[in-house]
């Protein structure tokens, strides 16, 4: 079989993901993963988003998202910030939210949010178009809790041990949605040992593809 | 980091301010910088400038070259999210290395540094190449 392209892995990649977001996950079903793809999109033009992007502290502007049928009002605030506003976040902020919901699901919804972000963004870059959200998938969440996981200094629990990179066990604690985020990050980034290669044969060099990061993580004001 | 030691890697002089920061005009050492920082920024603010970067840009690297660069966009868009909704720290080797830049570069600013602070700093493994920069 021929070896497929990038743009083939890619788009295997995306539909894996997009489908992942509206299926069952870990915790949360498909129509309440659906709904937070649908509000961490919504978030790109929320009145009360908006505000508090403006604000010099986001706590500093009143009000909350309320709940609906699909998500609680503590999960709307959890996909609502992360999606608009990251580089603001707070342990205090994160440990009020994992209170009421749970660490692993508020895993779970930091995981649906920034697959939807990195499934919008690229649709918007390459197309600049929405894609398309597809209907509910009904089944039940997976509900495992891995044995593996334990504090290494991050917000959540990750798995322990290893010699794996922060970054790479972000997610850890919901496998389910690990699996599509870490197919996302291998299709459109890393590609497997091709990550350890500074001299890589791309289209885009590694210094080209390092160079538009470093201004995305910027104007996004990550510090890791 | 990984951008400078790639620069590194590939004989580039990479300046990193101008790489992060977009009130800074030039290409930061890279081929074809212009068009990527370009293409970045008008995707990373949704501007309605992006279709005439994405053209330019495609003038300079391709139609595959505009995929991967799109692709990285996306990608760090979502990996932002995760780093900084989970609260990670930066690994040990990371925090010791890149702390000269950090604070130059005016990362230290950033929310997100209050994670890292108190985080080990004794690599956790022996490594080499880009394992060691996450070791």
């Amino acid at each position: 079989m021929e070896p497929r392209s990038p743009a083939e892995r890619i788009a295997g990649a995306v539909a894996v993901a997009a489908d992942s977001l509206v299926g069952p996950g870990d915790w949360l079903d498909g129509a309440q993963r659906r709904r937070a793809w649908v509000e961490a999109r919504d978030a790109r033009t929320n009145e009360l988003d908006n505000a508090r992007r403006q604000a010099i502290s986001p706590n500093a502007v009143a009000g909350g998202h309320e709940g609906n049928d699909e998500l609680a009002a503590a999960a709307m605030e959890v996909v609502h910030r992360v999606a608009s506003d990251p580089g603001r976040l707070s342990r205090s902020w994160a440990d009020s939210m994992i209170e009421v919901l749970g660490d692993a699901v508020y895993t779970e919804l930091v995981g649906i949010t920034a697959t939807a972000a990195a499934l919008d963004m690229f649709a918007w870059a390459t197309s600049g178009a929405d894609l398309e959200i597809g209907a509910a998938v009904a089944g039940k969440a997976a509900q495992v809790r891995p044995d593996d996981v334990g504090d290494i200094g991050a917000w959540v629990p990750q798995t322990i041990g290893g010699v794996r990179a922060n970054v790479s066990r972000s997610l850890s604690l919901v496998p389910a949605t690990n699996i599509a985020w870490i197919g996302l990050v291998d299709a459109l980034y890393s590609r497997g040992a091709d990550f350890v290669d500074l001299s890589w044969t791309r289209a885009l060099s590694r210094p080209q593809v390092e160079l538009v990061a470093a201004r995305t993580t910027a104007e996004l004001e990550c510090f890791y | 980091m990984l951008l400078r030691a790639s620069g590194e890697k590939n004989g580039l002089d990479v300046d990193l301010e101008v790489a992060m920061d977009a009130t800074r005009d030039g290409d930061a050492g890279v081929p074809d910088g212009v068009e990527l920082l370009a293409f970045a920024s008008a995707a990373n603010h949704r501007s309605a400038e992006l279709a005439g970067a994405r053209d330019r840009l495609r003038l300079a690297v391709g139609d595959e070259g505009v995929l991967e660069a799109a692709a990285t966009v996306a990608i760090f868009n979502g990996l932002v999210r995760v780093a900084d909704g989970t609260g990670i720290q930066l690994d040990p080797s990371m925090l010791t290395g890149t702390a000269e830049d950090r604070d130059r570069l005016g990362i230290e600013q950033f929310a997100g540094a209050a994670n890292s602070a108190g985080a080990p700093t004794e690599a956790r493994h022996e490594a080499s190449g880009v394992s060691a920069l996450f070791a």
